[in-house]
């Protein structure tokens, strides 16, 4: 193994390779800032290009650095202008869009970058290892499995909704019929589009993230007549401080690890990570009230956490050959066109191959640390530009990006709707965070229940009697169980 | 909608109708027993620059096909920076030139984004 | 004398104009880029055909083919986008004969006549429907999988999409065999393969091109394949029809079509280039490799293979009484 790893480093370190490498990253990371374009349609941009390129190795080098390049930009809209770039990002939006607004939006961008490469790294390392084992973990992961994980997922989303629970939970309960718009996968029948064509896919993510969170912002800071910029507190340092890193170190950790076992399983996997990431640092923070205040944990857990699951979202891919999202299929169907198969023979058939992206991922995770931590300066600017001037801007920003998705004026118009409903919804103290991630995660668990249902022809008993999701929905009644005590306790204690 | 053991495709939005609605009154009735004193919504015309700002992106969207891209971009820029805001001239044409050439390069050329071309073909 | 110099003078720059125009209608087809268009989301199967084709193409082509995807609808969205397209040859549709050609029609009304608003270029490839179980299951054929089926309250087979051309055969399988087989859709033969490879049903069907690599790893065994001959892809695999049961389909064929209108010598010109390129020694080896078998048939000969299987899944679906709920 580590000879396979020598000589995937020596291909890695080829001149052709690291220009691809770095071709990738720097694409991936402006793929990531700028709206609507994700990593999965530019590399499906790009494939023509890799044939010409040729070699396997490079192609999919080039591939793999735009999509974990895409993870470290999707952060800085998030803490710059509180607009996710993809739906892993949104979490990193609640502290760090608070910490940019209190002048801290370089260390805020800084440790974003400084998790994301350790826990990038991480999980490399872990792709060295064990990849093949964590593989075999990750098909035991059925319908069932993943109910339960979307559930715990869900309930994570609600823990986000800032003061009061109640008004989470509808923000939470809004998403998921938000997510039920559209095309129904297991029976085929197409729900609440009233006759818009356009909707039968179903809200696309991109929109509602512009709308919600991107023009709901804007209109509602319109209510100020704010003539200077919008972060008027000083800029301070440019850099996380030690004190930052001292607070962030474990909640780097901890996230790297959470996204690590969460990434592998196909599907939500970053997303999921970033919750619960976000939700550890919560409940083992000493100051939990901080949290939604610009909390640098709250940043730092779930970048790693994110960044880390796109790293093992390659094991499924290149041990099993089962692409686990939308950006990893066209990295497959790249593969299987140059004459590689992907699957369990990748490792002995096309060790060049394996070892060489293996390789290529430590190499391109330093490209780019090195690439973003001199931007941070640079994006920090942005922020002193007049907001008056900015405001504009990133509305037009938010137009072309939703447009490009589908070439269609009928998403701006969605976008616009979303964007008063999201104005309307801060005017009333609700948080547009936990509705978006319900409304990301809503299909995946409507689907699991309908599927694992199938499966059992109708029993719910077939949610217990698995170990793994039996272990997860027990620790999820565990958890609910603990929290209604709780709650029950703190008013027994008033009422005393 | 399905039978439980068997949820169709109607199931999951009823039952969230359902709690939803549990919900809203849950919250209506907490606050409402609270007392908490109605604050207004909108104190003395704040609402105005929201409004203007809805108003102009409906602008952009009704007339981008038709008109295309970079004009309507151009205009949109200069009026929501001279109506919603009161800068210089100066300044907002000099943006709004850059931004618009600015954001076009971006994206029909190093993107390769199609852009709605109206029949100025521009 | 000066009027008449003047109106020669404008004849002649007409005349002059006219030129380019004539010369620009003269000029061949293509001019720019041809579009195909993909209805299925990137990565699968028909996906990895088109970019296939579209690799060895600028050998045969003038102008290089560009694939675009636009999943949707079951394959819907796509095909109804090169339906409403111009129908000057630089808008196809790749994937002619899928699941929501042949078989959705006889369910649901489209919102275009697939037989009349699309023309057939060619045929490219046939993806068979392929039954697939895990390699340590307690049946190994599939007799001792109906005997299984028999014994127990229901089997689940994981499809790719609901009411496509595997959750079809299936269902007629579950008729014919008197085993209760409920089909549990996934979004796509990724998912629906990562599903029965992990173990999550008790069987699953698939096309050859998703399974290959799992068949060679020795993980899933193909029972079964739900064709009149055996297919060339997996020339082991005994049809369904040889074991007893007459279940036969054309499974998902795939094919170019152009919309309605489309003038005959850019068929023309399409169908021989696309020929071409299936009789590319290395584009045979190449699709061999992943499991896709070369399969061109020519326009007129393709128009009468799918108005075939559309009755063939008619009468399918009639025979075994097979609805949608």
């Amino acid at each position: 193994m580590f000879q396979g790893l020598a000589n995937g480093f020596g291909i890695a370190f080829s001149f052709t390779n690291l220009t691809f490498a770095l071709l990738g990253a720097l694409l991936g990371t402006i793929v990531g800032i700028l709206p609507g374009l994700g990593p999965a349609a530019t590399i499906s941009l790009l494939l023509p290009l890799s044939f010409k390129i040729g070699s396997p190795v490079t192609s999919i080098i080039m591939m793999a650095g735009i999509f974990y390049g895409a993870m470290y930009g999707g952060s800085t809209t998030s803490i710059l202008v509180n607009i996710p770039g993809e739906a892993a990002s949104v979490v990193t939006c609640i502290d760090g869009y608070q910490m940019a607004l209190k002048g801290r939006a370089g260390p805020a961008l800084g440790i974003a970058a400084i998790g994301s490469f350790i826990a990038g790294t991480i999980g490399v390392i872990g792709l060295t290892f064990v990849a093949p084992p964590l593989a075999e973990f990750a098909l035991k992961f059925g319908p069932p499995e993943y109910f339960a994980l979307t559930l715990l997922g869900l309930l994570m989303a609600t823990l986000l909704g800032g003061s009061s629970i109640v008004k989470g939970l509808i923000m939470v309960v809004l998403g998921l019929l938000l997510g039920s718009v559209g095309l129904d996968p297991i029976s085929g029948a197409i729900r609440f589009t009233w006759g818009f064509f356009m909707l039968q896919e179903g809200v696309d993510f991109v929109t509602l993230a512009m709308g919600m969170f991107g023009i709901g912002e804007i209109l509602i800071n319109l209510e100020k007549e704010l003539t200077t910029e919008l972060v008027t507190r000083k800029i301070t340092h440019l850099w996380p401080t030690l004190k930052d890193w001292a607070e962030s170190k474990w909640a780097i950790l901890r996230g790297s690890f959470i996204g690590f076992f969460i990434g592998i399983l196909p599907g939500g996997g970053a997303v999921i990570s970033s919750l619960v990431s976000y939700a550890v640092e919560k409940k083992v923070s000493k100051h939990p009230e901080e949290f939604g205040k610009g909390a640098i944990q709250g940043v730092a857990g779930p970048e790693s956490a994110n960044n880390s699951a796109a790293s093992t979202s390659f094991i499924p891919l290149l041990t099993l050959g089962i692409p686990g999202n939308a950006a990893i299929a066209m990295i497959f169907a790249a593969l299987l066109i140059q004459g590689v198969q992907p699957g369990p023979f990748l490792i002995t058939e096309h060790p060049d191959v394996f070892w060489g992206v293996v390789a290529s991922m430590y190499i391109g995770n330093v490209m780019l640390l090195i690439l973003n931590l001199p931007l941070v300066g640079m994006w920090v600017q942005l922020l002193r530009v007049p907001y008056a001037i900015l405001a504009p801007i990133i509305v037009l920003f938010c137009c072309i990006g939703v447009y490009s998705i589908r070439n269609t004026v009928f998403d701006i118009w969605v976008m616009g709707i979303f964007g008063v409903i999201g104005y309307l919804f801060r005017k009333v103290d609700m948080e547009p965070g936990p509705l978006i991630l319900a409304f990301v995660l809503g299909p995946i668990l409507e689907r699991s229940l309908r599927q694992a249902l199938l499966i059992s022809a109708g029993s719910p008993f077939i949610f217990f009697s698995r170990p793994i999701s039996g272990a997860m929905m027990g620790f999820l009644i565990l958890f609910i169980f603990i929290q209604i005590v709780r709650a029950v306790r703190a008013k027994w204690t008033r009422v005393q | 909608m399905g039978r439980l053991k068997h949820p169709g495709p109607g199931f999951l939005p009823f039952g969230l109708a359902i709690v939803l609605i549990i919900l809203s009154l849950f919250l209506i009735f907490s606050k409402w027993k609270k007392g908490i004193a109605s604050t207004p919504f909108w104190d003395h015309r704040t609402w105005l620059r929201p409004l203007l700002g809805v108003a102009i992106l409906i602008f952009f969207a009704l007339v981008v096909q038709w008109v295309g891209f970079l004009i309507t971009t151009f205009v949109f820029l200069i009026i929501w920076m001279g109506v919603i805001e009161r800068i210089r001239w100066r300044t907002i044409v000099s943006i709004s030139v850059g931004t618009t050439v600015a954001l076009f390069l971006i994206f029909r050329y190093f993107l390769e984004v199609p852009l709605p071309v109206g029949f100025f073909k521009w | 004398m000066k009027k008449d110099k003047k109106f020669s003078l404008v004849w002649m720059l007409c005349l002059f104009l006219l030129i380019p125009v004539t010369v620009g209608a003269a000029e061949k087809f293509p001019t720019k880029p041809i579009e195909i268009v993909v209805p299925f989301a990137a990565g699968g199967s028909t996906d990895v055909l088109a970019r296939m084709v579209a690799k060895y193409a600028p050998k045969y082509f003038d102008k290089p083919l560009v694939i675009i995807n636009k999943p949707g609808g079951g394959g819907v969205t796509g095909t109804e986008g090169v339906v409403r397209s111009k129908a000057d040859g630089y808008s196809l549709y790749l994937g002619y004969g899928s699941g929501h050609d042949l078989v959705t029609p006889h369910f649901q009304k489209l919102p275009y006549e697939t037989f009349i608003d699309l023309i057939p270029v060619c045929r490219l490839s046939v993806h068979s429907v392929v039954m697939i179980i895990r390699a340590d299951a307690p049946y190994k054929t599939l007799k001792e999988f109906i005997d299984w089926g028999k014994k127990r309250e229901q089997v689940t087979a994981s499809v790719s999409t609901k009411a496509g051309s595997v959750d079809i055969t299936f269902q007629a399988l579950g008729k014919a065999t008197g085993v209760k087989i409920v089909t549990v859709p996934f979004r796509g033969g990724a998912e629906s393969v990562t599903a029965i490879v992990g173990g999550q049903t008790d069987c699953g069907g698939n096309h050859p091109s998703e399974i290959i690599s799992h068949i060679k790893a020795k993980r899933l065994i193909p029972i079964a394949v739900a064709l009149e001959q055996r297919d060339s892809a997996i020339p082991d695999v005994p049809t369904f029809k040889e074991l007893g049961y007459n279940v036969v389909t054309v499974g998902s064929v795939k094919g170019v079509a152009a919309p309605k209108g489309t003038p005959p010598e850019v068929i023309q010109y399409l169908s021989e280039r696309f020929k071409k390129v299936c009789e590319d020694p290395e584009f045979i080896k190449s699709m061999k490799d992943i499991g896709q078998p070369v399969m061109y048939l020519g326009s007129a000969d393709f128009e009468k293979y799918l108005k075939d299987g559309f009755e063939q899944y008619g009468k399918l679906i009639k025979e075994f009484n097979i609805k949608l709920e």
